[in-house]
């Protein structure tokens, strides 16, 4: 499965508070208020656990948690550097 | 001459005189109510436990089945649960997973009859005016009993007298925490939801989006719940309402609180407690010592309260027996025990305050593997004798970096907390 397609998952299935849309991978997660800022720390601990990395604190950022896009894109360079 | 005079019969002074009669240093207590009597703080951490076992007052708290808290749980505003189990971190000397919640009334006459059945001469209703002192050294206290004034000598003279904070207002030492002033409201209620197993019977946090705001839900006993809403006091200030409608209000801003007071019927009068955190310049002098809350308190959000005042107890009634052989009482000698009181209290006033600089980092480290048994050790009130504390450090160092990235996720639950 693809990062962005993982990602997807998870968040759908784990964090879309009280929605049942159709979420897209460009999707602005924050201010559409799919996902809270609970929900982005659950993400990064998923995220350190599933790609077994240690996401930088100063990388939580909202540049990287635009979307499922940004975000997939942040960790496909983070894993090649 | 009477060795040791201890002003409270609270867990503090009741702790100090089951120290000192089990090391054979003649007490007496002095309370000046009649008990039982209510008080808040009915939630422990399993530290007390090491006490407890250590003056021979657990099988009584077995006996008397005070209900068993296995751990605690977090409320965030969205929804979301976030649970600690005790047994996930067991503390070195300590076999129980557990501490208890306990109806105050109940657990501090038990234990101030426990400190008598050990030795401590103990008179209720005996109201201590002043601590006596002589060219700076305290040398007794003076007492009205039936209207009359009395003096009773002493050697040393211990203030448990809690959040009266008998000798730090007559010295006038008792300094406001500059940045907490927290209020709170709390009451007794039947029919609350405590939710299901395992978390049930654990203390349950609610978070409000008000500054520093919370509301506690401690189980009591099968049928009672305790319940507290906790804000800044300017929160409670600014509502202009009276307790029942201040209260209710804040019930319904948590959706989970909501659920669990849908039922609930309030069963005794809201009472409430202001000035929260403070601290005395000095804890010792030449011939006193104070304890537990008569010496410093600090925010309750951790239910460090009772644990503090057992180890003030412990370790104050260290001091008081070198005192006693070296027959020196100065407060040079005294030193030793405010220093490791207050290496230990500072480390519980970190926490608290990064806590809540930043809430959201709190139920983020306790889901993280690396930092969530650092955090369980802080939790349990594994507080004195540290050094150093890395999981705080830690913390520190992400609300630094929240602090500097402008467009971190973060950013907006950045409480405006001073950090040094």
């Amino acid at each position: 499965m693809s990062t962005s397609s993982l990602l997807l998952d998870y968040i759908k299935k784990e964090l879309a508070v009280g929605s049942k849309r159709n979420i897209q991978m460009e999707d602005d997660l924050l201010s559409a208020g799919i996902i809270d800022s609970l929900g982005v720390l659950q993400l990064v601990a998923f995220i350190e656990d599933q790609f077994n990395i240690q996401m930088p604190d100063e990388d939580v950022v909202l540049e990287n948690f635009q979307s499922v896009n940004s975000l997939a894109n942040y960790l496909d360079n983070y894993q090649k550097v | 001459m009477n060795d040791v005079i201890i002003i409270g019969g609270g867990p503090a002074g009741s702790a100090m005189g089951s120290y000192l009669s089990m090391a054979g240093i003649p007490n007496i207590i002095l309370e000046g109510s009649i008990f039982p009597r209510p008080h808040v703080g009915e939630s422990m951490v399993t530290s007390s436990t090491r006490v407890f076992e250590e003056i021979g007052f657990l099988p009584v708290m077995e006996r008397e089945g005070f209900i068993h808290k296995f751990g605690a749980s977090w409320h965030a505003p969205g929804g979301k649960e976030f649970a600690i189990e005790f047994g996930e971190f067991p503390q070195e000397g300590i076999r129980q997973d557990y501490t208890y919640h306990v109806d105050r009334s109940k657990f501090d006459l038990l234990l101030l009859k426990h400190a008598e059945s050990l030795g401590s001469k103990v008179y209720l209703g005996v109201h201590v005016k002043q601590v006596l002192f002589e060219n700076g050294r305290a040398y007794g206290v003076r007492v009205i009993m039936g209207g009359i004034e009395v003096d009773l000598p002493s050697k040393m003279v211990v203030d448990a007298s809690g959040r009266n904070t008998l000798l730090g207002n007559q010295l006038k030492i008792k300094k406001k925490d500059p940045i907490f002033n927290q209020y709170a409201v709390h009451a007794w209620y039947k029919n609350v939801d405590r939710g299901q197993p395992p978390t049930d019977d654990f203390i349950h946090i609610y978070f409000l989006p008000v500054e520093r705001g919370w509301v506690w839900q401690i189980p009591i006993n099968d049928e009672i719940t305790s319940i507290g809403v906790v804000a800044e006091k300017d929160v409670f200030k600014q509502a202009r309402l009276d307790y029942e409608a201040y209260f209710d209000a804040h019930c319904q801003i948590n959706p989970d609180l909501v659920k669990a007071m849908r039922n609930a019927v309030r069963v005794n009068e809201f009472k409430s407690e202001g000035d929260y955190s403070y601290s005395m310049e000095k804890f010792v002098g030449d011939g006193y010592m104070m304890i537990g809350d008569a010496a410093r308190f600090v925010d309750p959000i951790f239910s460090s309260g009772v644990s503090i005042a057992l180890y003030s107890a412990k370790y104050g009634s260290e001091r008081i027996r070198y005192a006693l052989e070296a027959n020196d009482f100065s407060e040079e000698a005294l030193r030793p025990y405010e220093v490791k009181i207050r290496e230990g209290v500072a480390i519980w006033y970190e926490f608290i305050r990064l806590y809540y600089k930043l809430l959201p980092l709190f139920t983020h480290f306790i889901s993280s593997k690396k930092h969530r048994i650092e955090v369980l050790r802080l939790l349990q009130g594994d507080v004195f004798d540290r050094g150093e504390v890395p999981v705080l450090d830690a913390m520190r160092k992400y609300i630094e970096t929240v602090e500097k990235a402008d467009t971190h996720i973060l950013k907006p639950n950045l409480a405006l907390i001073p950090l040094d």
